[in-house]
């Protein structure tokens, strides 16, 4: 009888460091500028095959610690992210950069509270994460089900109101807090040494831009981010050769024509299901997940110019 | 005080708020007679009364997908109009999965016209939408349709936050630029306010949510729009109905939310005089 516990016992711990090592598969990373590196996420709709890996994320290393910005969409893959920063350096992580609220951003958190590193966010990112923290998890069991496991919200406890600067040892980050614009909660990473700009959802590629803040005050971000020009860039999501004022003028002018076809909607005095089966349509062939995404932007957009004057 | 049909649903806003967490996997639409949920919410709100099949009566219109959790508009047409010897009195909109299912009563009159309705609802997760129309001669019908949730970062909770100086901001916006006396105007009342949700993660459950309860419109001072509602309604509530002026009158909303604050907005209406929409 004891044997066969034994033998319990034994198998049971085979399964477990199985099913550990099936979960800490490192993440193809690129190394974009000296330090900056990578992953690239997919960019379909999040699923237990995917789990949850729908967002660029990455880290940066410094010469006394790292920063990690973004975590993936589920403790999965902030284990697999950290597997793949545990096999390029020793360095501690002192910092982990949360973008925004959104899950495929922050639900990889918790891989790295072992690290005792710092989470940081904009100064809106704890409420966000109080509103919605819930529900995400609730929808995020409903993907992926078992594999969901580990994923919680975690509380920044270094907020942004402004700028911040925050030094990884011979490497100074520059953390900029945004207005309103994709969320009332975006921070974007400038690593100075490199002018290496991570631009969280501020900046979308080949998938469509998703707007859960403000459209007026996302067109108005992406003219002060135009302004600036980053030797190397990420975007939230999605890859591409364009230069960043490319990139940032394809977003911009999608949004744009949401928001002229909405007013002149509102205008003409069109319902809201009206124009969220007319507006922005012709844009669909420049876009992946458009189905996804779109309809949901001409609501954002409408119910927030509807009560302009 | 609260309504009536908050203290009605009150066991079921507890009873939801724990099933909530086990959230539904259907991805394709299943039959609304073999629904789970409905049973204990038709119980409580319509007892052993007999709901006919609806579609000679109203008919409700959702998108299939909530493509914005926050945000999805609903319609509901009546199929009938409002004769004095039968009419559509009320209507009941019901988000069956949402922790507090019942989104609102509507009730309406001769005054209102063919009912149109139109708001907008959050959704919490996949949901079968039914809309029950209460008839002048007392019987029930019902329409439904399914709606699948949305997906990625959309949330029902409010997008922003609304600033205590525009609280309770309304305004009226008509369908067509100008009404002609004994015709039907369609007309939509927005309201600015978060419409807070009782069940949001944040929420302090020793405060009251603070959300639109009871919406009062009434045209020349006959009433054509009453609604008790809740906080499976979006924030900054919008309704969109009918009214039929028969002279020159004032369009009046009176509002009131959880914590005992009114509102009011009125608008004197005449046929040929522009009115605001555009």
């Amino acid at each position: 009888m004891q044997m066969l516990i034994r033998v319990f016992l034994v198998l049971l711990f085979m399964c477990a460091s199985w099913v550990r090592a099936q979960s800490v598969a490192p993440l193809p990373v690129s190394e974009i500028a000296p330090g900056n590196f990578v992953h690239y996420g997919g960019l379909e709709e999040r699923s237990a095959a995917n789990l949850g890996d729908n967002a660029n994320i990455g880290f940066i290393i410094g010469n006394k610690c790292v920063a990690v910005i973004d975590t993936g969409g589920s403790f999965a893959v902030g284990e697999r992210l950290r597997t793949t920063l545990r096999a390029r350096t020793a360095l501690p992580v002192c910092y982990v950069i949360i973008t925004h609220a959104h899950p495929d951003h922050f639900f990889g958190a918790a891989a790295f509270r072992g690290e005792q590193a710092v989470f940081v966010g904009h100064q809106n990112l704890p409420r966000a994460l109080q509103q919605r923290g819930r529900f995400y998890l609730n929808t995020l069991i409903r993907d992926l089900q078992d594999l969901a496991r580990g994923s919680e919200v975690v509380e920044p406890s270094l907020l942004v109101k402004d700028r911040l600067e925050l030094d990884l040892g011979g490497r100074t980050i520059s953390l900029t807090a945004w207005p309103t614009a994709h969320t009332d909660n975006d921070l974007t990473v400038l690593d100075l040494s490199t002018g290496t700009l991570w631009a969280g959802d501020l900046l979308f590629v080949q998938h469509t831009p998703v707007l859960d803040g403000s459209i007026t005050g996302f067109l108005s971000v992406i003219e002060r981010l135009a302004q600036s020009a980053p030797a190397h860039y990420v975007a939230g999501h999605g890859r591409t050769d364009q230069s960043w004022k490319a990139a940032l003028e394809q977003e911009r002018r999608y949004f744009q024509l949401i928001a002229d076809e909405t007013r002149r909607a509102l205008k003409s005095r069109r319902t809201l299901q009206h124009a969220i089966d007319t507006v922005g349509v012709s844009e669909a062939e420049n876009w992946v997940n458009f189905e996804l995404f779109h309809r949901r932007n001409v609501t954002a957009a409408y119910t927030e110019l509807e009560w302009e004057d | 005080m609260r309504s009536r049909l908050s203290w009605l649903l009150l066991p079921y806003v507890c009873v939801f708020a724990f099933v909530a967490p086990a959230l539904a996997n259907e991805k394709a639409e299943p039959d609304p007679a073999q629904s789970t949920y409905w049973e204990p919410i038709r119980k409580i709100m319509f007892g052993d009364r007999e709901i006919l099949d609806g579609k000679d009566v109203l008919r409700v219109y959702l998108p299939l997908r909530a493509d914005d959790a926050s945000t999805v508009p609903v319609t509901v047409k009546a199929q009938i109009d409002q004769q004095p010897d039968f009419y559509l009195k009320t209507v009941y909109l019901i988000v069956e999965r949402n922790p507090s299912p019942a989104a609102g009563v509507f009730h309406f009159t001769l005054d209102s016209g063919r009912v149109q309705l139109e708001t907008r609802l959050r959704f919490e997760d996949f949901s079968h939408v039914r809309a029950i129309g209460e008839t002048s001669d007392g019987k029930l019908y019902m329409s439904s349709r399914w709606v699948k949730a949305a997906g990625g970062c959309s949330a029902p909770n409010a997008r922003n936050y609304v600033p205590p100086a525009l609280m309770g901001k309304m305004k009226f916006k008509f369908e067509d630029e100008t009404i002609k006396y004994d015709e039907p105007a369609l007309v939509q009342l927005m309201i600015r306010h978060p419409n807070e949700s009782a069940l949001a993660g944040d929420f302090d459950p020793s405060k009251v949510a603070r959300f639109v309860r009871s919406v009062v419109v009434s045209y020349a001072g006959k009433p054509v729009m009453t609604a008790e509602v809740d906080f499976s309604i979006s924030e900054n509530p919008s309704f969109r109905f009918s009214f039929v002026p028969h002279e020159a009158g004032e369009l009046r909303a009176e509002v009131e939310d959880t914590h005992d604050q009114r509102y009011m907005q009125t608008l004197t209406v005449s046929e040929g005089q522009k009115l605001p929409g555009g």
